[in-house]
């Protein structure tokens, strides 16, 4: 079935985390008319979900909001969230040629137009469900809205856990509440799309060595991110499974990157920085704690990042070059690592309250045929025909990539490219607006 | 004029950036953790539009107690914050030679989800209003 | 400001119970009514939605109010919807004012507190709204044209990228020939394209493009004026000829240059066969030889040793700081991949020249470069790490088959000394910023530590300066390989673009405001301002008498203040944010809101 509603925009962007944004706003601020597709609730994407952000220090959400809340109330930009990309290819055949994305809209069970984010249902939901906007160590209700700062500001319900009591829509002051929303699919045409669509971690479930996740207090580095956060679960750092707080915290670095048996091949590029720097924030949470980095290559080639990690190992991070081999559990919530010194000396073992593993990064989004045609590289992100001199071009006209969409990536080189895609699709129309 | 439950006599005003402190104090009302009723927010681009004689006259108007809370050194007017710094410094000159208390002017940085450091400032300088009373002077 | 008694309408949203459970808002429409003033004051369930809004539209257009006040949620939700309504009424956005009765009130307070609370919030607004004036946003005329410095694959990429959005573009390179560092590179990490057929390819639409105007061989002298209408004074080296660009904006693609050891470091400059990579990749270019080993200069090469971090990562009191004082702490970004991809193509051509990599960390961090340093382990490269504080050492060799010997303590085996015999010792030198501190002092653009140009925030403000209209990109703002380079340029140029495109700027209205009328000219705000070129004193005639008075160039006043707080007349102060409304904020704080 065709769906009857259409609508056109210059650009559809794919992802409204902070490549996503940055692309619209880039767009938008030339008048070009934007759509920014996003399957979560809120946009922000793993940034909003961040404490602090290297080499800076700024908290995250301070430099995500304004971005967020420009897009939100952008005369050009129109935000389509919690939805999911079914296709998206280049369609020739009729009077319009360009992209067209077929969308569903999942329904959240709350009409958007009535709710005014009061919270009410919120509050006097039952039910508790694991928080995943907190890594899964808080709770939170059946129907919320997602975080503090989320947009736009729509509770949804998890209808696989409400026990359909009513007592939301008894207490909403609008009638939002629609326990019969149905999915809804819709058509967007533009002239061009832009891929934002970020990155995942490697699951710690597929990881034998590191115990599947089934060793307490092994903790992944999102999970890490929410515990630092000022608004994170606990409110400061406990290991989750007894509220301890922690003496001895590890880093496992390249946890499942840079070799093949582990998860991927390739750098994650971003985990050097943010395991110093969630070093260091914990250092400065828990200053009688021991923080320990078991690394292969400390990376720090951005600007800043070198200065960053002299001053993590003067702070007293102590960085041992080592692979971590295995994980298994310890006594008293302890996690064991048994790792192999890169100086040929051998095996050693180590208890730590904490261990963070700083998983590598996969694609978010990892388009088959027939969902979008765009070709992607071994490593499976999307491939770039011109790396050098413009990174941002795949092999599908009109069609753009920015961010960890194109491999992994830290905020500020997604930022800077997330500028090159908007300019090559500004370009691109402005192109074939002069050939007509 | 209409009933009014009893005046509260001790008042903290709170200079709060728009782009960092104002948002954060949203954020502690998003979050419903209560303070003190006697806070009042005013939304600022940047404190240093503040000359000295506004602090003191507050407190000749009768405030108790002032919170001025920036974007710290994220501020986004370049320079600005190491200005408000050294009005500060002479404001609390003026404040020792007219014998009012310099812990009622206080100067921090608080962030758009710093809700804990938020609630912080607000309860310390609670308690020592509650100590200390309103500002005697001479007007 | 407008003496007429303003007339105030006071909106209260009920929230649907957010505000309305915890404050009486009944009760404070009642109080603020009475607040002098305020012409009436209404509640609504909700104020956002359209009924709310409409009824604000009709009190307006009524002519029984001409300020608005309303109290509702926090203003980042809502102070846009209310501006824009008020816009649909025909009326200036800017007599509006927000009091935050939901978040700052009902949320966080409640009883009788939150209901006094809500009405001392509204008689504070209030009081603001009574000082609001009409604005209008400022508009600045923008010459569309914009001049990129620097002619390096940045400038080349900027220029281009900006030319086809439609907007002119002069070019201009200090150098006789365009492409900067690519002209000394051969093939590029990780995927070996040629430097040369990269750079062509830009360098074939630049100059056929006709929105482009290039320079080479020039020197900028002179740069004035603001966003939208700059000017820069150049001239050509060679001849001396003069010119002036008249633009709207400025990129600045500086570009880098290449780190040079001093004599003695690693042995260079004390032996010919210390060499830098740099040097080494015209040798491998025209190196057309075939055979199994590697000949450079004509002598064979059996083994060679190549450094890492050369004037990179430096430590205070460990690397030797140069006569400035200056020490290379960052890291080269570029040289780990451009060392491997050499050694590979070393290994690959000429397997008999054995390699040995000494190195800090290796970082190839980007897509490809990790199969680059797998790839130097098959091809048989022999990896060795050393610790910043004992650097390998370069000695004469004491065998008489090979010139040198390099010492080195390779942690890689518990840190054993090993003296590896070498041909040819090849230093991975860093990237270094090129000097631009005349045009810097000139633009007023700030610079780092690392002596590279300063961006305003990495990840708000990444490709601007402070300077609004002036940009930055490619490796004039940190070390970065081309295709980093190239979308920076691209960052830099939709920037340009954006703010160029309509003809003109608008700028926000909150900006400093003068009342000639009370200024007596003391300068004091033109002391205080924190940006150059806001504030200035002028001498203006008045009735035969010359008087100094302070004017304000809006298209640079941030609106911050600063000068407002320093005015012995306060003859100055900021528009929409005006110390004035502060205090008549106060006084209806510590009243409760009656006598205002």
């Amino acid at each position: 079935m065709i769906p009857t509603d259409i609508f056109n925009f210059d650009t559809l962007v794919v992802g409204g985390g902070i490549a996503g944004l940055q692309t619209a706003l880039d767009l938008g601020d030339q008048g070009y008319k934007v759509a920014v597709v996003e399957k979560d609730a809120s946009i922000g994407g793993k940034m909003i979900r961040l404490s602090k952000v290297f080499p800076t220090l700024d908290c995250a959400s301070c430099i995500t909001t304004p971005k967020m809340s420009a897009v939100a109330h952008h005369e050009n930009i129109t935000l389509f969230t919690y939805c999911e990309l079914n296709s998206l290819d280049y369609d020739g055949s009729g009077e319009f040629q360009g992209m067209k994305a077929l969308i569903t809209q999942k329904p959240r069970y709350v009409d958007p137009v009535k709710c005014i984010g009061c919270r009410q249902c919120e509050y006097v939901c039952p039910v508790h469900i694991p928080d995943m906007e907190q890594g899964g160590l808080s709770a939170t209700k059946a129907i919320s809205i997602p975080f503090s700062n989320a947009i736009p500001q729509l509770p949804i319900m998890d209808i696989e856990n409400c026990m359909l009591c009513g007592q939301c829509e008894k207490a909403c002051p609008t009638n939002a509440i629609d326990y019969l929303q149905k999915p809804e699919e819709f058509l967007i045409a533009s002239k061009t799309a832009v891929v934002t669509t970020g990155f995942d971690l490697l699951p710690v479930k597929d990881n034998t060595q590191y115990g599947n996740g089934k060793i307490p207090n092994v903790i992944d580095s999102l999970q890490m991110e929410r515990l630092l956060a000022p608004h994170g679960p606990y409110n400061r750092v406990l290991r989750p499974s007894d509220g301890m707080e922690p003496d001895s915290i590890a880093y496992v670095q390249c946890a499942g990157s840079r070799d093949k048996s582990m998860g991927v091949s390739y750098c994650s590029r971003v985990c050097c920085m943010y395991a110093i720097k969630q070093a260091m924030l914990l250092s400065g949470s828990l200053p009688l704690a021991d923080i320990t980095i078991y690394y292969m290559d400390i990376r720090a080639f951005g600007k800043g990042y070198e200065q960053f990690y002299q001053n993590a190992k003067a702070m007293g991070i102590e960085f041992i070059k080592a692979k971590v081999a295995r994980i298994d559990r310890g006594e008293n919530g302890s996690a064991q690592v048994r790792y192999e010194l890169q100086d040929g000396s051998g095996t050693a073992t180590a208890n730590h309250d904490l261990v963070v593993l700083s998983m590598g990064m996969v694609p978010g989004w990892n388009p088959e045929q027939p969902v979008c045609p765009v070709s992607k590289d071994t490593d499976q992100f999307i491939t770039s025909i011109k790396p050098k001199i413009s990174p941002v071009l795949t092999d599908m006209d009109g069609l753009f990539v920015a961010g960890a969409a194109a491999g992994p990536k830290d905020i500020v080189d997604t930022i800077t490219e997330s500028g090159s895609a908007a300019m090559e699709a500004a370009k691109f129309m402005s192109k074939s607006l002069m050939e007509n | 004029m209409s009933p009014q439950a009893k005046k509260e006599q001790n008042k903290i005003l709170i200079l709060a950036t728009e782009t960092c402190a104002y948002p954060g104090a949203d954020s502690v009302g998003q979050a419903h953790s209560t303070y003190p009723a006697n806070t009042y927010i005013l939304r600022v681009r940047a404190p240093v539009l503040f000359p000295e004689s506004f602090y003191i006259d507050c407190f000749k108007k009768g405030i108790s107690g002032i919170i001025v809370m920036s974007c710290g050194e994220e501020c986004p007017y370049e320079g600005a914050y190491k200005a408000l710094a050294k009005r500060l410094d002479s404001v609390y000159k003026k404040m020792k030679k007219m014998e009012i208390d310099i812990k009622r002017l206080r100067l921090t940085a608080i962030c758009t989800v710093c809700n804990r450091a938020f609630l912080n400032e607000v309860k310390q300088m609670d308690q020592l209003i509650r100590e200390i009373g309103p500002p005697q002077l001479m007007v | 400001m407008s003496e007429k008694n303003q007339n105030v309408g006071v909106y209260i949203c009920y929230c649907g119970g957010n505000i309305s459970d915890h404050v009486d808002v009944e009760e404070v429409r009642n109080r603020v009514e009475k607040m002098p003033g305020v012409a009436l004051a209404r509640t609504e369930m909700f104020m956002c939605s359209d009924p709310g809004q409409e009824m604000i539209i009709e009190d307006l257009k009524s002519g029984k109010i001409d300020r608005v006040v309303v109290a509702s949620c926090a203003p980042s939700l809502h102070e846009t919807t209310f501006r824009d309504a008020i816009n649909r009424a025909g009326s200036n956005p800017f007599i509006y004012e927000h009091a935050n009765i939901r978040e700052q009130v009902s949320w966080v307070h409640h009883g009788d507190t939150a209901t006094d609370k809500a009405s001392v919030l509204i008689a504070s607004a209030t009081a603001k709204a009574k000082q609001l004036k009409p604005l209008d946003p400022i508009r600045v005329e923008a010459k569309k044209h914009t001049t990129i410095i620097g002619g390096g694959i940045a400038g080349i990429k900027a220029a281009l990228d900006i030319a086809q959005t439609g907007i002119d573009v002069t070019l201009v390179e200090k150098s006789p020939i365009l492409g900067g560092q690519l002209n000394n590179l051969d093939r590029l990490a990780p995927s070996g394209e040629k430097a040369s057929e990269v750079l062509q390819e830009l360098l074939d639409q630049v100059l056929n493009h006709k929105g482009i105007t290039i320079h080479t061989d020039c020197k900028i002298q002179d740069v004035t004026g603001y966003v939208g209408n700059f000017s820069l004074d150049i001239v050509t080296k060679s001849d001396n000829k003069k010119l002036t660009i008249d633009t709207g904006a400025i990129v600045m693609a500086t570009g880098s240059v290449s780190y040079m050891p001093f004599e003695g470091e690693y042995g260079f400059g004390r032996h010919e066969q210390v060499i830098t990579l740099k040097d080494l990749i015209p040798i491998l270019k025209e190196n057309k030889s075939a055979g199994s080993v590697l000949k450079v200069n004509g002598k064979t090469i059996k083994n060679m040793v190549m450094i890492h971090c050369v004037g990179s990562r430096q430590i205070p009191g460990i690397h030797q700081p140069k006569e400035n004082g200056q020490l290379n702490e960052y890291c080269s970004r570029t040289c780990c991949a451009a060392m491997l991809n050499v050694s590979n193509q070393i290994r690959e051509n000429f397997p008999e020249t054995g390699i040995y990599e000494m190195y800090r960390d290796i970082r190839t961090y980007g897509r490809g470069q990790e199969e680059l340093y797998n790839q130097a382990s098959k091809n048989k490269v022999i990896f060795m790490r050393y610790e910043a504080d004992a650097q390998p050492e370069i000695i004469p060799s004491p065998k008489p088959d090979y010139p040198l010997q390099v010492k080195i303590k390779d942690s890689l085996t518990f840190n054993e000394e090993m003296e590896i015999p070498a041909d040819l010792v090849v230093l991975a030198t860093g990237i270094e910023p090129d000097d631009v501190s005349g045009l810097a002092s000139m633009l007023k653009l700030p610079i780092g530590t690392d002596k590279f140009l300063l961006e305003v925030h990495p990840k708000l403000r990444p490709v601007e300066f402070p300077i609004t209209g002036v940009f930055l990109a490619g490796t004039c703002q940190a070390p970065m390989d081309t295709g980093e380079a190239c979308n920076a340029a691209g960052a830099a140029a939709v920037k340009a673009s954006a703010l160029l495109s309509k003809g003109y700027i608008e700028l926000d209205p909150f900006v400093a405001e003068v009342d000639t009328d009370k200024c007596q000219g003391h300068g004091a705000c033109v002391e205080a301002c924190l940006k150059e070129g806001a504030l200035e004193l002028i001498e203006v005639n008045i009735e035969g008498k010359i008087h100094k008075k302070a004017r304000v160039t809006a298209a640079l006043c941030l609106g911050c203040g600063a000068c407002a707080a320093v005015c012995p007349e306060k003859a100055i102060d900021i528009n929409g944010w005006a110390l004035k409304q502060y205090e008549d904020m106060v006084d209806a704080i510590v009243s409760d809101g009656f006598t205002v």
